[in-house]
């Protein structure tokens, strides 16, 4: 194919040596496509000056290899055919610079997720080869880019004042970046507020908020927003502009907050059973863990009884996994046509710390506990669990399919009855007459549907937050400069929400500490010697002020031509398609190279 | 490099799949090892606005049976080009049926990052679509 | 090559497994300074020897070499390979450490890995690296994404034949070497010193791993590996395709006769990840799980479980009394059944005992740290922050502070990083002047 625009194509064609490097992964690739043949496919292709295979290339030797041929001048172009780009696109454009070569002139073919785990045989290889060839052409057509750089604000926003929040918060801070702390609701705490001794230690909850909330109060970095959300988002990473909405006596004020970063630190809720699960709604003596762990602070542990809704409780029964672990095929669906498919990791521990509380205070009241799998994993937790079984709280154990039948009784004196089939004692019906049965309600994201819209920020069906990459980015979402701590992101307990909250601060300190962040250089680039100054692209741009029309001197007479502000232009690429010149192009992905791919793929 | 024809294997299935969205999708379809047909070529792309009417016709005039754009529907992280991106579609609706090309060739969709079983759907319908048609054949010389 | 004989830093950061590296990258991305101490040959710990994790199903190389190669090539961090920590002390305002860099008899400055000494030696070894399935040489690179790519060369197996000496292009091979000490100073450390299986040989009722097909689950992690030992799943003893394969878990843990009385955290997790991997290997063979309590409690772990049952694994709520050899190479498994049926046995091909997790490294003598009664590194705030230890100026993260699956891992890493930071800021604030 010829292109159309021949009067322009002295100017640019590129004599790019490219280099393909093509990956084994260990077998990840090479146990389906015939790596060596891709290399002499890479080979025959005019712009590839070298084609070479290894084992691992984002190991060392591997990237070595890449170093030494840009080093001697072999190649000035690079191509890997490895895995995801999202896995080693980095790693592979610092090689590049390593070698003083522009990070951007490398193209990467993707031939392991998209080829060899997906395709077999002959088929595979085939198309790891034109994906190179794709990949070669656009590589060839590659120019050296420079980042952008932005000022960025020193000051971050937290949003939401739970444990993860304050902890966030606090550690920004001490790294000398000013911090704004926006709370919903008139005080910082979240959940801690309602919880009464913390699993498995027993620190008081209110002792944990103190920690923080004195720091907080007397940082001067610090600035609290309480009974505050978030209204607007504006700008991009380094320079945000929040819009926050404060409810005060006199109604409503807004107030804008100039930010570099933001924290979702949004938190989570209980699950509230809906009416008529294990009888909750139904019977006054059906509570939650967090309604029992309410009147725990009520009890003055003077009886020999705990008592609950004014009832002496003789018998108690526990049940786990109320709202969590929840099967499909096996349980109804919640009104959203969402199961908590997950586990909600805290309530184990929860209920065992209750549960030892209440024998060891109150050893008039037994404890039944219908389990599935006790999931005391953590420091401390087993002892929790070996302590309740010496405190001899009794443990059965039920199936996701035969869950326990919570049932009015009328048997002795005894409010309820509770049914299960014990796993422990060979299946055996077992039924419980219970004064109390607790649900050990699951942990469910609180609702941020307004945020995560604003910031286009991605969740999971549960509507938790969604990282970038649980190993690679586990604090990062896909908006650059946007972070995430605690349980926006899955259920975990205080000290778990305090580590992805320092995990956070760490991210945004280096993000922010210099005072100027590099931002990639794909942005749209106008040809003023092509450019009319029709103006297409100035409607067309879906960003306020990215691009507008100068006027600018060209051979003594005032002509208009199009101009991008780098730092609000997205490179979505709309001004691209109306341009009736292709005068204009996004850097690193122009409509050229795509036209070169398409060619490659076509001719293979 | 100058095509020599299309020697090789036929109907082949280009799709632009976003780097938000799709493109992950695709990868996350490749970490479920679920196999899909292979005559399917993936561009990444930061937002398929960006190419003209006149991208999508050279393709079939290049011998391209059948074009997914797989886009970010409504999480389009770029506010505003979806719709722009529906209209040009649109567009080259129009032209294909100028043109005589079954519009089937060009299908606008939305893949998420974890749509494992949407992708592995358009991509087996667009191949029984191409598979069926063939290459594409213009009505008049373009 | 000589170090001098004083080096100075921010961190001191000893450990060189994922926790440790990500501590001295999000130090380094500060503009902090880093040391990494490592004890291996190699940086990249455990992590970097697993086949995929979970729950992605990732490959562990494709996750922990980009970080390996970015601390390697941090300005901010220089890597300390190979080397002992003698020593761990306050000194005033500063944490001296006292290291000894272990011979490896090949100069790292002269050795370009290209592994002719490798080739050229007579001497084979088990390779450790693979579990012992395989053999190495006594003069070799440690794997093949080891960082740095530098030969070591096992002195104790070297019959000093003088042949990789003779084939060295760069005269790298140096048999005289001495170990060498010297000291580095900082203002804060991390220990991430991770973790070890608690070992089979034990657990006499399991057989001391003297039983031939009773592996470990890293041993299983090689097997399953894409670079692993038979590039595909065979029993060790007779190198047969296994048709049925147990796993037997809290083999080393919630175990008082081990002395491991706690959870050990992940073994729920990675027998589960094994059991994918090797029904996708073995499609045909029976994989059973012998469990007391399933913990699959991170984000998306429970719905793994879920795909794991539903994909055909057979999960058997049981203890496993004794672990003897069955016939022609088989093991028999003699388990008290939860569920009902009471004491059974079963014979199996091939048995993995999910060991538990031990601290991989003791501070006393070495450094006046405090350690619980399970072993691992005391945290002073374990609420607010875990990793705060009773050494001013020291901090825990990853394994070093009990079990710990590598998102957790990780993300206490960068919390270890933010609090060594909070420490010198409030030391020495460098507030807006930091470059």
């Amino acid at each position: 194919m010829t292109n159309p625009n021949d009067k322009e194509n002295k100017d640019d064609t590129h004599n790019g040596k490219v280099g393909v490097y093509i990956c084994h992964c260990g077998g990840n690739i090479s146990d389906h496509v015939d790596v060596d043949k891709v290399r002499d496919a890479a080979e025959d292709l005019s712009c590839v000056k070298v084609a070479r295979t290894n084992m691992f290339m984002c190991s060392d030797p591997g990237q070595n290899m890449i170093i030494e041929d840009l080093e001697n001048g072999e190649v000035d172009r690079v191509v890997v055919a490895s895995c995801a780009p999202s896995l080693h696109e980095t790693t592979f454009r610092s090689a590049v610079e390593r070698a003083g070569a522009n990070p951007f002139v490398y193209e990467h073919a993707n031939i392991r997720e998209q080829v060899s785990w997906v395709h077999h045989g002959d088929p595979a290889t085939d198309k790891a080869s034109t994906l190179v060839a794709a990949a070669a052409a656009k590589a060839e057509n590659l120019e050296p880019l420079h980042p952008v750089r932005v000022d960025a604000f020193r000051h971050a926003t937290v949003i939401g004042a739970g444990i993860a929040g304050m902890k966030t918060a606090v550690d920004i801070a001490r790294q000398g970046i000013d911090v704004a702390l926006v709370e919903k609701t008139t005080q910082p705490g979240g959940r801690l507020n309602t919880l009464h001794t913390l699993a498995p230690d027993g620190e008081k909850a209110g002792d944990v908020v103190d920690a923080f909330y004195e720091e907080i109060q007397n940082s001067e970095r610090i600035t609290v927003y309480p009974n505050t959300q978030v209204n607007d988002v504006k700008g991009y990473v380094g320079n945000f502009t929040l819009t926050l909405a404060t409810d005060g006596e006199n109604g409503r004020a807004d107030t804008t907050v100039d930010t570099g970063a933001i924290v979702m630190a949004t938190g989570s809720q209980s699950y509230t059973p809906f009416n008529g699960e294990y009888a909750y709604g139904e019977h006054p003596q059906v509570i939650t863990l967090p309604e029992l762990i309410q009147t725990l602070a009520e009890n003055s542990g003077d009886e020999n009884t705990l008592t609950v809704n004014g009832k002496k409780i003789r018998n108690m029964v526990m049940i786990h996994c109320v709202g969590s672990r929840r099967i499909p095929g096996i349980h109804e669906t919640k009104e959203d046509a969402n199961l908590n498919e997950y586990c909600s990791r805290t309530c184990c521990s929860a209920v065992l710390h209750a549960g030892n509380f209440i024998r060891e205070t109150f050893p008039g009241t037994s404890i039944f506990d219908m389990y599935r799998d006790i999931r005391t994993y953590g420091r401390g937790q087993e002892e929790l669990y070996n302590r309740a079984a010496e405190n001899r709280v009794v443990f059965m154990r039920f199936e996701a399919d035969a869950p326990p039948r919570v049932e009015s009784s009328d048997t002795g004196n005894f409010p309820l009855s509770v049914t299960v089939s014990d796993g422990l004692t060979f299946n055996e019906e077992m039924t419980v007459p219970a004064d109390l049965v607790v649900l050990a309600t699951g942990v469910e994201p609180t609702d941020i549907s307004g945020i995560a819209g604003m910031l286009k920020l991605p969740r999971g069906n549960d509507g938790f937050l969604n990282e970038v990459h649980p190993k690679l980015r586990p604090v990062e979402l896909p908006v650059t400069g946007v972070f995430l701590a605690g349980t926006c992101q899955a259920p975990m307990d205080s000290s778990e929400a305090c580590n992805t909250a320092g995990a956070a601060a760490a991210k945004v300190s280096a993000l922010l500490g210099k005072g100027y962040i590099e931002l990639d250089p794909f942005v749209a680039h106008v040809d003023e010697e092509k450019c009319t100054g029709t103006g297409a692209c100035v409607d067309a741009c879906l960003v306020d002020d990215a691009l507008e029309l100068v006027e600018t001197e060209v051979a003594g007479q005032t002509v208009k031509k199009a101009r991008v502000t780098a730092a609000l232009c997205q490179g979505c690429g709309a001004c691209v398609a109306v341009c009736p010149e292709n005068a204009i192009e996004v850097n690193g992905w122009t409509l050229k190279q795509y036209e070169a791919m398409v060619d490659a793929i076509a001719a293979a | 490099m100058t095509p020599t024809g299309n020697s090789g294997n036929q109907d082949k299935i280009l799709i632009l799949a976003t780097e938000t969205c799709a493109y992950p999708g695709a990868d996350s379809t490749g970490q479920a090892h679920s196999s899909y047909p292979a005559n399917t070529y993936i561009l990444r792309v930061r937002a398929p606005v960006l190419f003209p009417e006149s991208f999508y016709l050279d393709c079939f005039q290049k011998g391209i049976s059948g074009i997914i754009i797989m886009s970010c529907g409504e999480e389009c992280p770029y506010e505003g080009a979806y719709k722009d991106l529906a209209k040009r579609v649109d567009r080259v609706y129009a032209a294909m049926k100028e043109k005589g090309l079954d519009i089937n060739r060009l299908r606008l969709t939305a893949i998420c990052t974890v749509c494992n079983r949407a992708f592995l759907n358009e991509v087996n319908r667009m191949n029984d679509l191409v598979q069926e048609l063939g290459p594409p054949q213009f009505a008049a010389t373009a | 090559m000589a170090e001098p004989q004083v080096q100075h830093f921010d961190t001191i950061v000893i450990g060189g497994g994922i926790a440790g590296l990500q501590s001295a990258l999000d130090l380094a991305d500060q503009g902090y300074r880093v040391a990494v101490v490592e004890k291996d040959a190699s940086i990249g710990g455990k992590m970097i020897r697993l086949s995929k994790v979970f729950p992605t199903l990732d490959c562990a190389s494709c996750i922990t070499t980009p970080k390996m190669a970015s601390a390697a090539h941090h300005e901010n961090i220089t890597l300390f390979t190979y080397c002992n920590v003698d020593g761990i002390v306050r000194m005033g305002e500063e944490i001296h450490a006292r290291i000894t860099q272990n011979p490896r008899y090949v100069d790292p400055d002269k050795c370009i890995g290209c592994r002719k000494c490798e080739y050229a030696c007579p001497v084979y070894l088990p390779d450790m690296e693979q579990g012992g399935f395989s053999a190495k040489k006594a003069i070799s690179i440690p794997f093949s994404n080891a960082i740095p790519q530098v030969a070591v060369l096992d002195a104790e197996h070297c019959m000093l034949c003088g042949q990789c000496e003779t084939v060295c292009p760069t005269d790298a091979v140096d048999y005289f070497m001495e170990p060498e000490t010297f000291t580095l100073t900082a203002r804060t450390a991390v220990l991430s010193t991770g973790f070890e299986l608690s070992p089979v040989k034990d657990k006499a009722q399991y057989g001391n791993g003297e039983i031939p097909n009773v592996i470990d689950s890293l041993q299983m992690e090689r097997l399953l590996a894409p670079h692993g030992p038979y590039n595909r799943v065979l029993r060790p003893s007779d190198g047969m395709e296994p048709d049925s394969i147990a796993y037997v878990q809290c083999a080393g843990s919630r175990d008082k006769s081990m002395g491991v009385s706690y959870c050990s955290r992940v073994c729920c997790m990675y027998a589960i990840k094994q059991a994918m991997l090797l029904s996708g290997a073995l499609p045909l063979a029976d994989i059973t799980i012998y469990y007391m309590d399933i913990r699959a409690f991170g984000k998306g772990y429970e719905q793994f479980y879920q795909n794991a049952k539903a994909m055909g694994i057979e999960f058997v709520k049981a203890k496993v009394a004794r672990i003897n050899e069955g016939d022609g190479g088989s093991v028999t498994v003699r388990y008290e059944n939860q569920d009902g049926g009471g004491i059974q046995t079963m014979d199996h091909d091939l048995v993995v005992l999910s060991m538990g997790i031990l601290p991989g490294w003791r501070p006393e003598p070495y450094c006046p740290v405090s350690t619980d009664s399970d072993r691992f590194i005391t945290s002073i705030k374990p609420k607010i922050s875990p990793v705060l230890t009773d050494m001013e100026g020291v901090f825990a993260a990853g394994a070093a502070a009990g079990p710990k699956d590598i998102v957790d891992t990780i993300s206490e890493s960068g919390s270890a990083a933010v609090e060594a930071a909070k420490y010198m800021q409030a030391s020495e604030p460098i507030l807006e002047t930091q470059p």
